[in-house]
């Protein structure tokens, strides 16, 4: 039930709902646009296979230890199967 | 509030009575990063720009001047780029102290211009809610206008003007569209205001009343609810980068094109650079044999040509290495693939204990600590941006070359290793690199885990489009660096080689220098000499290693002097073979891994101390340096 980031296959588009980390190593992601409510999307991996997202536009890459730590949900309840 | 509103008529604060009728009005310029906010500051003030730094950090200061036709101008200051003002980072507390009217030497902005990335139009505009509400007269510049209509997106900006209360301007700051719309705001809006009231940034909007999540949360709906009522598509996603980050961020050819790029920042460094630094050469060494014989025999002769010419001219020779350096990482940044490599980097840097954008400055580090240092300042992380400076000095910066390849051409033979592929003097080069790579991440390793010890922190790098870095700028940051270089070398470098040749000229004989052996140095030397007999060095190469405190490569031009080798170029036999005269093989050894440990460059030492506001870390930095240089070169000369 507690789906995370780094839990999504790649190209397939989840809701923020929550993000798991103290304050200070969260506003950064605050301010880029990473936020509860908005749609995020891992759209390819890092050689070393971390996760790279689109998130409103903009590309951003993340470690998989930050991605671990973003709480999503499926935007239907028909995807849930993957 | 639903929308972002302000009262920001410009018009109103126009009734100015000038209280410093002798400035010029200061508008800010701000943006996040990969916005073109330098890019529209080149095109604004060109060559009429200033670069200082803050006072207290090495921040630096970029002030323009922006003539507005007639008498009129305006001072432009260009803000490092930022996501938030939570003065996390250096750059955030800089912009907002900037912005506050609270960094001393610059009065507050009378205007501000904001640019953004119209591409990503809705998450930029993030930045706008504070910006208002400092209540100042501010431009919204639409910056990269074409690509977003190109891509398929649109915004009715007009629209958007009205909803936030605030002028727009839709610009290419590459092409140089719609810059004078930008002019005339800064000739209608930018009047030297009286007086100003308290400002405040707020980068958590309110304040504590809301937890910081929900507080972005709804500071981002109302961004929302604006750029929907003004009719925002984003555009289509970019296939030229997607196609090009297929292949720079590929499982196989990511790494590959990363390491070539490598190699080739290398390969300009020190291969390409040779000609132009010969011809650098040439002309000091030219110019000071000119000044040799027009001007008659005195004392004032010997101070220029062998004290001044000779010192300075030894680190003048390195700006062509330092300018290619700057080119290729101004293209690199410029055209989005910094990001990238930094992306590539960070799991490996990770596991030493540094992060990926430490991937740039450790490179620079390469040809010199000093701008390496500086560069240090993208790494986020106040943690990872002190473990980042603390072991760059470990890269083999361009000045310990000509000591490496003036010891090895003496000491050790030039015959074959490994066949017909790498000679002896090829591996034990290679070595050196090496030792200071090791060096560097045992350092790291050992820091992150006693002083800078921290929870695993995260790394976030906003991976722009790919964009054709713009020729102007490139030649403007090239300018520049030049600036800064040269002062370094004119400043520090000419004291130390004043005092050096004058400690070579007293105590005066019947009227004239002493022998070597006799003068204030020599003496100092033979003082020193006890503390570096157990590595295998005499009091010749002990005052080299204390003029080498101002720059490594000095070592050379100071043993040339002592041994009174007229010529004291790195390639002098003469020098070599006094050398192998009075040092053995393992002393030899010792006293190169002796410069690949020791921190003997006081540009660095000053640089530290300026970046860490304190002697604390660049104490402990030169300590630590040099006790490695010490037991390194003890154990070389027992060994070899």
């Amino acid at each position: 039930m507690d789906l995370r980031l780094g839990d999504i296959p790649l190209r397939q588009t989840v809701e923020l709902t929550h993000i798991d980390l103290p304050a200070e190593e969260m506003e950064p992601l605050l301010e880029r646009g990473v936020l509860p409510g908005c749609r995020i999307c891992p759209v390819r991996s890092s050689p070393s296979g971390d996760p790279i997202v689109s998130v409103d536009g903009s590309l951003l890459a993340l470690r998989r230890e930050t991605a671990a730590c973003l709480c999503v949900r499926l935007l239907t309840a028909l995807q849930d199967a993957s | 509030m639903g929308d972002l509103h302000h009262e920001g008529d410009p018009a109103a604060s126009g009734t100015a009575v000038l209280s410093e009728p002798r400035d010029a009005p200061l508008v800010a310029l701000i943006g996040p990063p990969n916005s073109g906010k330098t890019t529209l500051f080149n095109r604004l003030t060109g060559l009429r720009q200033k670069v200082a730094n803050y006072p207290g950090v090495t921040v630096e200061k970029h002030v323009g001047r922006v003539q507005l036709g007639g008498e009129r101008t305006v001072d432009l200051v260009d803000l490092p780029g930022v996501h938030g003002f939570s003065a996390r980072t250096l750059d955030e507390k800089i912009t907002r102290d900037v912005l506050e009217g609270r960094m001393p030497g610059l009065h507050p902005p009378d205007a501000l211009v904001l640019i953004v990335d119209s591409t990503r139009l809705e998450a930029q505009l993030m930045l706008v809610e504070p910006v208002l509400e400092l209540e100042v007269p501010t431009l919204l510049v639409l910056n990269m206008w074409d690509e977003l209509t190109e891509r398929g997106g649109a915004v009715d900006e007009s629209a958007l003007a009205e909803r936030l209360g605030v002028e727009i301007v839709k610009t290419n700051a590459r092409l140089g569209t719609g810059i004078e719309a930008v002019q005339a705001f800064l000739a209608r809006a930018a009047v030297r205001a009286p007086s100003q009231t308290e400002r405040t940034l707020t980068n958590v909007p309110g304040g504590v009343a809301l937890p910081m999540m929900d507080a972005f949360a709804e500071r981002r709906r109302r961004v929302r609810a604006v750029v929907e009522a003004a009719g925002f598509v984003p555009p289509r996603p970019s296939g030229f980068s997607e196609r090009l980050d297929h292949l720079a961020l590929h499982r196989i050819w990511g790494p590959l094109v990363f390491l070539a790029v490598v190699v080739l920042v290398f390969q300009s460094i020190f291969t390409w650079a040779v000609p132009l630094m010969d011809g650098v050469d040439a002309l000091i060494s030219g110019s000071g044999e000119w000044i040799a014989t027009t001007l008659p025999e005195s004392w004032f002769r010997s101070l220029l040509v062998d004290g001044v010419w000779a010192g300075v001219g030894s680190v003048v020779i390195f700006l062509p290495q330092i300018l290619i350096l700057f080119l290729f990482l101004g293209i690199l940044e410029d055209s989005g693939y910094m990001a990238r490599a930094a992306v590539i980097a960070d799991r490996m840097m990770y596991r030493v204990g540094l992060q990926g954008r430490a991937f740039l400055p450790l490179l620079s580090g390469y040809a010199c600590a000093v701008p390496a240092i500086l560069a240090a300042r993208t790494v986020d992380d106040e943690r990872d941006r002190l473990a980042t400076i603390f072991v760059t000095p470990f890269m083999t910066c361009s000045a310990r070359l000509p000591v490496y390849a003036l010891l090895i051409a003496a000491f050790i033979p030039d015959e074959p290793l490994l066949g017909p592929i790498m000679g002896q003097r090829a591996a034990v080069l290679l070595g050196l690199y090496g030792l200071g790579i090791v060096a560097a991440i045992g350092t790291a390793f050992l820091l992150k885990r006693t002083l800078l010890k921290a929870q695993a922190g995260s790394f976030l790098m906003e991976l722009p489009p790919y964009r054709i870095p713009s020729l102007r700028s490139l030649g403007l940051r090239l300018l520049d660096r030049s600036k800064i270089f040269l002062r370094r070398a004119g400043r520090i470098i000419f004291a130390v080689t004043v005092v050096l040749w004058a400690s070579t000229q007293f105590p005066r004989v019947d009227g004239g220098p002493p022998l070597i052996d006799d003068s204030l140095l020599g003496r100092t030397g033979q003082l020193i000499e006890p503390a570096i007999e157990p590595l295998g060095f005499d009091w010749r190469i002990g005052i080299g290693l204390v003029t080498s405190l101002a720059a490594r490569e000095v070592i050379i031009g100071t043993l040339g002097t002592i041994y009174g080798v007229e010529d004291a170029s790195d390639d002098s036999l003469d020098l070599m073979a006094a050398l192998q005269r009075d040092l053995s093989t393992g002393a030899a050894i010792g006293l190169l891994i002796f410069f690949v440990f020791a921190l003997q460059c006081m540009s660095t030492v000053a640089v530290m101390r300026r970046e860490t506001a304190g002697w604390k870390w660049p104490i402990l930095q030169f300590t630590y340096m040099l006790a490695l240089a010490y037991a390194g070169a003890f154990i070389a000369v027992r060994i070899f």
